[in-house]
């Protein structure tokens, strides 16, 4: 039961989502709307578990000293503090103490964070009391600074302007960034590409050149060279891809129709 | 920790610190808060720069940015779909008294005692972190695979398969008026009768070439081999072409980035 | 006596049809007369065999109607400019409009204002009941006909139209809903340049609506799968009976033993980059069937293995894949729990992360498998420049030259999912290489025939294969 069962449940939800397709009835395409609903809500429960094993990843490169390790503290405080800003809000146009309550919260979790990984029972003694009287403060300050509350019943912590400021001042620039690293890539790959020698490889650079150099005014034969793209685009590109969708289509299908079957069972654990 | 490393972390702090005076100072017109937005900025930029410091190699700066990326996007993504997907899709569905506590308008009408199916397969999913009970686990992954599969199943045949099928119906005569017809108007004209039907035979033959290079269980020789060769080719020049495609749009985005550290942080450009 | 029925029908949608003009023109019923108003256009002559019949092959609430457009329409007097589609509803709509319309206000004072009050909850809930009473006499009250109710305006079509289709919608509570099973009448106009001379057509009806449990359109469709399902059993049977099946040498596939091979003597990890897929990707299952095997070398190789993942889901999935490896390769006690672990679900964060451990760790190989976007490139460029070895496989056909470009071997498309059958050389998941090769030479006769067909000018044969939505 614990092997077939999931099996079993793979082949009755695949025929059904396979034969809903033929059947308009409305019935159906209730549950058909429904399942596809389910699949969002379980994702976000396993949202949780994404955050556990990165949690953990870092706690335990922590505590094992592992290259790097000190970097996990930067993780780790980039989560808590994005979570904490999620769930608490400003009451009035002053923050009181709240910027003193997330920093104190986040030394209380270096130094929780420090007493797993200390091996020195001295020193390991000395940041358990550091972190129980951190964590006396944070606790007192979110008990009697009105000037903000926890959120936990509704979404008004999304609007905290921290979490706004994190996302437009850390997570936009940074980014943007990674994605802006791309046109330096993407000529790192296109001078590997030149220095393959290789009929491949000159036939995707030859096609490459052409394309680039479909706007540009100065070379001879400029409107030759923007026609002759436009073909390569419209014509061999079209013929490819379309080759190329129908080889994925057939793979797709079977694979989907083997994991139906059960036949190809590779993606689920055993044991 | 090496000398150079101290002297450039401290040099990074000073700059750091310089900008922030300085840009606050050009922004005490502008906003109230000019402290707390010229720190704004400056870390953002400063952030940018970390990035940007990978192409010379891997470094603490991109390290601290990476690491702090990764933790503040998670949280940032957990919160989002905790608030959008669990409290504004789900509670208002099932109970009210959950609807209540979160603050969000029930909807009676909606109400549909099926959606606690999820909640039970997702918290079996959850189960996953106890060594005993976790092979429960596999239920909901099951549910997830066997809908997704039939789902693809149906949308992938009928998108990638029959409809590609039926677009590589062209015809391979174009305007055809006999062979005199066909000579006597023979020009390279993009419009013209031979180009278009050069075409439809390049794509017709494109395709077919493309397909048999896909071929597995026939040993690529002969005939068979040079069309597979063909195909491979064209996919190559494909690849060319979607690769000189895509170098415009990578451009555009680094002007973007380089916009913002030239005008909005060292406000250098207009 | 049908005849005198006839009569009387007629002359009663004419009686409706001059009270609606006259009542749109501001002149009082009884003085309708649309030929003394109107003295410059004729009336032009109606619409004929206009039938209406249920849509096929939907969801239910929708009605076909057709028609023969009339003799004025492009022809005759050519005065016709369009068509108007009536249907007749009972009085009640107004009173469930009503009632809608109250229930939209309360709703949007509770999101509007973010109240949950009782009495606003209560108010919704009472009003709602209040509809549903309603709803349930509709079908009554539609087969009072003509009864109790009037013409009301669907919409208007331009001349030269001969069919409508009267797309209802399926919600209770929306505005155009239609309901199933209840008698409907229906009636088209023909406009001419004056809004007031116009002439209705006969009325046709009672025609009902209802779901259909099979779309006979999609036969093709389900030919298609009938015929590649058993294509597929029937040479998983054959390889299962033993029989030898050559796939041809990929390179990329061939080259994942070797890789793990050199992880080994160099001592470094194997990085495993899944993409940014979700299990609902059926590239990112292939991806699974490939880390199944590279996972059960590595254990076999005592090399290690990261494998960092993008989204939760995945992250389960592949613990699972990779646990069992261990587990089939006998070296269950070396697993490392950690060896699979989820970074964060923003792209390019796990780009960062991901980009971080290929310049720490150095990996001696790394393993692209699965769904990728912008990120492609990022990756396999800093795997490249970290002087890796790299084996990618995606079915984007938009990422396939940059990994092309930066990637020893690359898997293109349909590869990836012979990728997953070839490295186990299982026989049976063998068996649906054959039959994916089968299927394509099929693709290459019917693309044949269709040639064929479209010079021979055959469009039947061309129609068959553009299936409807």
């Amino acid at each position: 039961m614990k092997r077939e069962l999931p099996f079993v449940l793979v082949f009755i939800f695949g025929m059904f989502m396979l034969l809903q397709y033929f059947v308009p009835h409305e019935k159906s395409e209730w549950v058909y709307e429904f399942f596809l609903a389910w699949t969002i809500i379980i994702g976000i429960f396993a949202l949780a578990l994404g955050i556990w094993s990165l949690f953990k990843v870092s706690v335990d490169k922590i505590k094992m000293h592992r290259p790097g390790w000190g970097y996990s503290y930067v993780t780790l405080a980039g989560l808590f503090v994005m979570i904490a800003f999620g769930f608490t809000k400003r009451n009035g146009d002053a923050w009181g103490l709240y910027h003193l309550w997330w920093i104190l919260g986040l030394l209380c979790l270096g130094a929780i964070m420090q007493v797993r990984a200390e091996t020195n029972t001295g020193r390991k003694k000395m940041y358990f009391v550091v972190s129980l009287v951190l964590l006396a403060a944070t606790v007192a300050i979110s008990i009697f600074d009105n000037t903000w509350s926890f959120h936990f019943y509704t979404s008004e912590g999304l609007e905290n302007t921290l979490f706004r400021n994190f996302f437009d001042y850390i997570m936009i620039p940074i980014l943007s960034t990674m994605f802006a690293l791309l046109a330096f890539f993407i000529a790192s790959a296109a001078y590997r590409a030149f220095r393959a020698r290789n009929l491949m490889a000159t036939l995707l650079l030859f096609a490459a050149l052409l394309v680039m150099s479909r706007f540009n005014p100065w070379i001879p034969g400029a409107e030759y060279v923007a026609k002759a793209s436009t073909w390569l685009m419209n014509v061999p590109n079209l013929a490819a891809q379309r080759a190329i969708v129908m080889g994925i289509g057939l793979g797709v299908i079977a694979t989907a129709l083997k994991v139906i079957l059960g036949i190809e069972r590779g993606y689920m654990g055993k044991g | 920790m090496k000398r150079t490393t101290v002297l450039v972390m401290v040099g990074a702090i000073v700059i750091f610190g310089i900008s922030w005076v300085l840009k606050s100072m050009s922004l005490t017109s502008t906003t109230d808060h000019y402290i707390a937005k010229g720190f704004a900025i400056t870390f953002a930029a400063f952030l940018t720069l970390c990035i940007f410091s990978f192409l010379y190699k891997d470094n603490p700066f991109y390290k601290f940015a990476e690491h702090l990326f990764v933790g503040v996007s998670a949280a940032f993504w957990m919160s989002m779909g905790f608030w959008s997907t669990i409290v504004g899709n789900l509670i208002p569905r099932v109970s009210e008294t959950l609807s209540n506590y979160f603050k969000v308008p029930y909807h009676p009408e909606s109400y549909n005692p099926f959606y606690f199916l999820p909640v039970f397969l997702g918290i079996l999913l959850l189960l996953r972190l106890s060594r005993k009970v976790g092979w429960v686990s596999r239920w909901p992954l099951a549910f997830i695979v066997g809908t997704t599969a039939g789902f693809n199943f149906i949308r992938y045949l009928r998108s990638d398969f029959i409809e590609q099928v039926s677009a590589t119906f062209v015809p391979l005569l174009v305007d055809w008026q006999g062979i005199g017809h066909f000579f006597s108007n023979l020009s390279l004209s993009s419009t013209g009768q031979f180009v278009a039907m050069l075409s439809n035979w390049v794509i017709f033959f494109g395709v077919l070439c493309g397909i048999i290079y896909f071929f597995f269980s026939k040993e690529h020789k002969g005939v068979f081999g040079g069309a597979s060769k063909i195909g491979i080719w064209i996919l190559m020049i494909t690849f060319g072409a979607s690769f000189g495609y895509t170098v415009m749009g990578r451009i555009s985005l680094l002007v973007g980035r380089i916009t913002f550290l030239f005008k909005d942080w060292l406000s250098l450009i207009s | 006596m049908a005849l005198y029925k006839w009569f009387f029908v007629l002359g009663f949608i004419f009686c409706l049809c001059g009270m609606a003009t006259a009542q749109e023109s501001g002149v009082p019923p009884d003085s309708a007369n649309i030929d003394t108003i109107s003295q410059s256009i004729p009336p032009p002559a109606p619409v004929t065999d206009l039938q209406a019949f249920d849509t096929r092959n939907d969801h239910g609430h929708s009605i076909t109607l057709k028609w023969k457009k009339s003799a004025d329409d492009g022809a005759g007097n050519n005065s016709v400019i369009g068509y108007e589609i009536y249907t007749w509803e009972p009085n009640m709509v107004d009173s469930m409009a009503q009632l809608r319309s109250e229930i939209d206000q309360v709703r949007a004072a509770i999101y509007g204002g973010k109240k949950t009050g009782e009495d606003l909850k209560k108010k919704i809930r009472t009003l709602k009941d209040q509809y549903d009473i309603l709803l349930e006499q509709l079908t009554v009250a539609h087969a009072g006909y003509p009864e109790g109710g009037e013409w009301r305006l669907v919409d208007k079509v331009p001349a030269g139209t001969e069919t409508y289709v009267h797309l209802g919608s399926k919600e209770k509570l929306a505005e155009g809903y239609i309901p199933d099973y209840t008698d409907l009448y229906y009636r088209v106009d023909a406009l001419t340049a004056d809004s007031v001379v116009k002439t209705p057509s006969v009325v046709v009806g009672p025609v009902q609506c209802y779901g259909q449990w099979f779309n006979t359109e999609q036969v093709p469709v389900l030919i298609t799968v009938i015929l590649f399902g058993v294509l597929i059993l029937y040479f998983v049977m054959l390889a299962r009976k033993g029989k030898e099946i050559y796939v041809r040498p990929i390179g990329g596939i061939e080259a994942v033993d070797d890789a793990i091979g050199r992880a080994t003597e160099m001592g470094k990890p194997i990085l495993y980059v899944l993409g940014l897929g979700s299990v609902s990707d059926v590239a990112t299952i292939a991806a699974f069937t490939i880390l199944q095997r590279v996972a059960k070398k590595v254990a076999e190789y005592q090399t290690d293995l990261i494998v960092p993942t993008y989204d939760p889901i995945v992250m389960s999935v592949a613990q699972d894949v990779v646990k069992s490896a261990y587990y089939d390769a006998g070296r269950a006690d070396t697993y490392k729990e950690d060896s699979v672990f989820f970074v964060t679900q923003s792209q390019f964060a796990y780009v960062a992360a991901v980009n971080g451990i290929m310049l720490r760790d150095l990996p001696a190989t790394n393993v692209y498998m699965g769904k990728f976007y912008a990120e492609s490139l990022l990756l396999a460029e800093t795997g490249a420049l970290a002087g890796s070895i790299q084996i990618s496989g995606t079915d984007e056909i938009a990422q396939m030259p940059f990994f092309i470009v930066a990637c020893d071997y690359t898997l293109i498309g349909e590869e990836l999912y012979a990728a997953s059958a070839y490295l186990g050389r299982e026989p049976i998941l063998l068996g649906s290489l054959k039959a994916q090769d089968y299927a394509k030479a099929a693709i290459i006769i019917l693309s044949i025939l269709g040639i064929i067909a479209t010079v021979l000018g055959f469009t039947w044969f061309t129609e068959f294969f553009h299936v409807t939505s």
